[in-house]
């Protein structure tokens, strides 16, 4: 069961809100209660466990009289729950969303002048995170996380074609099917860490061995299935003939 | 002397020079060539192959007699190996542009007289011209200056032109698009001057004299700097009240639109209420409750979205980008292109040289542009943030077509049509020249992001 977290500082707002979400969660069938319904973000924090299992955190951007506002409150959830639901109800125009949702993953921001447009929006929300949860329950996707800086990025290894080194020392190309982003990384360890799914077929290329649609003999180059190209060396042809890789 | 006393003579000087050089390329380049441990032992072990591999060619060199070549052109053209040795050595730790480390190398070079003439002014003050090395007093007392004396002195040297942050003002000036060519001509001629300086002068006088050309090639280099760098202070200044002038004209036009939408909010507003009056007389909540929902939902757009938008763009602080962004702002409004923009906290500098920044900026910004153009219900959203010691520049568009990531920043490749775009190409190419920048391309949720991020620490 999912629970679910309010944290706004103005009573009736969090008394609708939460009266809303009941309903929902009611009416819906959904597999969520409401854990915690406060004013002071101390005591959401203090109710949070580290490790914290996933939650639902409707949370108040601008929190009167509390030492922290909603987007350092985002920040001390990500800390105890990184998996966890933020979506901030708010009714302050000049939100920088994008930079929200970017730092924090926020799911989403409502805006709570006009109550049926808070209402709508917060029912839309659960619908989505509900969509989400059973989706990550049909099956367990394996992730290559990365850590850029500041963000860590998950990114399915299905979706992964290849890591190339790219000119820069010690950076790595990461080729994803509709992703391509560059980090700090060694071939050497990748390649030990994302085996066996993982070839090694040229000094600067660990390809995924299920993108593989064939080999080119002639050109020494294996042909990707969306028909990208990338080298092989010398010494790994036996490999890539041993394995079965058709020619191209 | 034998072969193995002079090379190893030549190995403790060429260690002396290489030392100097690996300090004063670290001052000049203000960082330290890569980190850690592994890379320190590759630093060490490349220096010390050059340093050995140079010694010994030296005394080759030295015996065979081709130092003793005519007009010392043996002379000159061992000092112009060396140096390309150094330059090579630099390019090898650093990675930077070749010529980079050419102009680095010669620098260090007119430092490093710096250091023999003080060497030499000992010399001059407490030696001899002359040493024999058969009489074991003189042996002694050349032996104190050679392994001791003069690495003091390069020290001295060393410690003076670390603290008088040279480092500073080099960077400054290599920052510039274009370094002006009399200065690298000018710097590589500068062993040769020195050759001939030497021959023509130390012979006769004393060779204090000679510390005249280090001292005025570095006048002339001052110069030059002071004069490049008001040039550019003054371009800058210019720019930055040109755009400030754009600005307030912009600013001026947004107030004056919402003076105007004010006042026909206002008309409007006398209308709807008296409008809400009557419903609310009749007692139709429904329809008090829509025209209120009109009155805030019209009031928002007209005016509101507005002055967000120049709430943000104050918060973009360096010059340079909120130029660019102006420019781009008031394409996308020409182009009814709606815009959102977040700089969230202020954005106040960036390590990124400036040029390079906005080429980048400016490419991606066209490419989200370029996409949404024309296009229904197309959206940009531009994004920049500081945060835990980095900058994110983050663009996002509305996706129509697709993307073809393979050919992505490939040569040629555009997704423009032909003939246009190679933009991503040279993107790509100027963050090559950084360690300290990051890419990231995605398609999202049917949208098209492109991130850049600069790590500031």
């Amino acid at each position: 069961m999912l629970p679910v977290y309010i944290c706004e500082d103005d009573e009736r707002i969090r008394d609708a809100e939460r009266r809303w979400l009941e309903k929902q969660i009611v009416i819906e069938g959904l597999d969520m209660e409401i854990a915690l319904c406060t004013g002071k973000p101390e005591e959401l924090l203090a109710y949070l466990a580290d490790g914290q299992r996933q939650g639902i955190y409707f949370l108040d951007v601008e929190l009167k009289g509390a030492s922290m506002d909603g987007f350092q409150l985002g920040q001390e959830i990500r800390k105890k729950d990184a998996r966890g639901f933020l979506v901030y109800v708010t009714a302050f125009k000049e939100l920088a969303f994008e930079t929200f949702r970017y730092h924090l993953e926020a799911l989403d921001y409502i805006c709570k002048q006009e109550p049926e447009q808070m209402y709508a929006g917060l029912s839309q929300c659960l619908k989505i995170i509900a969509e989400r949860v059973s989706r990550e329950q049909g099956g367990p996707q394996e992730y290559f996380t990365v850590k850029t800086v500041d963000v860590v990025r998950h990114i399915p290894l299905e979706e992964i074609l290849y890591f190339a080194t790219a000119g820069r020392t010690h950076r790595l190309e990461l080729h994803a099917r509709q992703e391509r982003l560059d980090f700090i990384g060694n071939m050497g360890e990748l390649e030990e860490r994302l085996k066996p799914h993982f070839i090694r077929v040229h000094r600067s290329f660990l390809v995924r061995v299920d993108q593989i649609a064939g080999i080119e003999r002639k050109s020494m180059e294996i042909v990707l299935k969306n028909g990208e190209r990338c080298p092989f060396s010398r010494n790994m042809r036996k490999k890539l003939e041993s394995a079965e890789i058709p020619e191209a | 002397m034998s072969f193995f006393q002079i090379t190893a003579a030549n190995v403790w000087s060429m260690a002396l020079n290489f030392i100097f050089l690996l300090w004063m390329s670290a001052i000049l380049f203000g960082r330290i060539p890569r980190r850690g441990i592994k890379n320190a032992v590759i630093c060490v072990l490349a220096g010390a192959g050059m340093v050995l591999l140079i010694a010994t060619l030296g005394t080759i060199c030295f015996l065979t007699g081709v130092w003793d070549w005519k007009y010392n052109l043996g002379a000159l053209a061992w000092e112009y190996f060396v140096l390309a040795c150094k330059a090579l050595l630099l390019w090898f730790l650093y990675r930077i542009s070749f010529r980079n480390c050419w102009l680095g190398v010669m620098m260090v070079e007119i430092m490093f007289t710096y250091g023999t003439l003080l060497s030499e002014l000992y010399l001059y003050l407490f030696g001899k011209e002359f040493y024999r090395i058969a009489v074991m007093e003189e042996r002694r007392s050349y032996l104190f200056w050679f392994l001791v004396v003069s690495p003091v002195c390069f020290m001295l040297c060393g410690l003076v032109i670390d603290k008088s942050g040279v480092g500073k003002i080099y960077r400054k000036w290599l920052e510039q698009e274009e370094i002006h060519k009399g200065i690298i001509v000018l710097l590589a001629i500068y062993p040769a001057i020195l050759y001939i300086f030497e021959m023509e002068i130390s012979v006769e006088q004393p060779k204090a004299a000679f510390l005249l050309l280090p001292l005025s090639m570095l006048l002339v280099i001052h110069v030059i700097f002071v004069y490049v760098g008001r040039d550019r202070q003054q371009r800058i200044y210019i720019l930055a009240q040109q755009a400030s002038l754009r600005q307030q004209t912009i600013y001026i036009e947004k107030m004056e639109q919402v003076q105007s939408e004010l006042r026909r909010f206002r008309h409007d507003f006398q209308n709807m209420m008296a409008g809400m009056y009557l419903q609310a007389k009749e007692g139709d909540l429904d329809a008090v409750r829509n025209y209120i929902q009109e009155m805030t939902g019209d009031f928002d757009r007209q005016v509101g979205d507005q002055i967000k938008l120049m709430n943000q763009l104050g918060n973009i602080r360096v010059m340079e980008v909120k130029s660019l962004f102006l420019e781009k702002l008031i394409r996308m409004q020409q182009e009814e292109i709606p815009c959102i923009l977040e700089a969230f906290p202020p954005f106040e500098s960036t390590r990124m040289h400036m040029t390079d920044l906005c080429r980048c900026l400016g490419i991606l910004l066209d490419n989200a542009m370029d996409e949404v153009k024309g296009k229904k219900d197309g959206k940009v959203w531009l994004m920049v943030s500081v945060q835990n010691g980095c900058t994110t520049f983050r663009i996002k568009n509305t996706l129509y077509g697709t993307v073809d990531f393979q050919q992505l920043g490939r040569q040629g490749y555009t997704t423009k049509g032909s003939g246009r775009g190679t933009g991503l190409e040279s993107y790509q190419k100027i963050l090559a020249k950084y360690d300290y920048v990051f890419s990231f391309t995605a398609i999202q949720d049917g949208y098209f992001v492109q991130e850049l991020k600069i790590e500031e620490l």
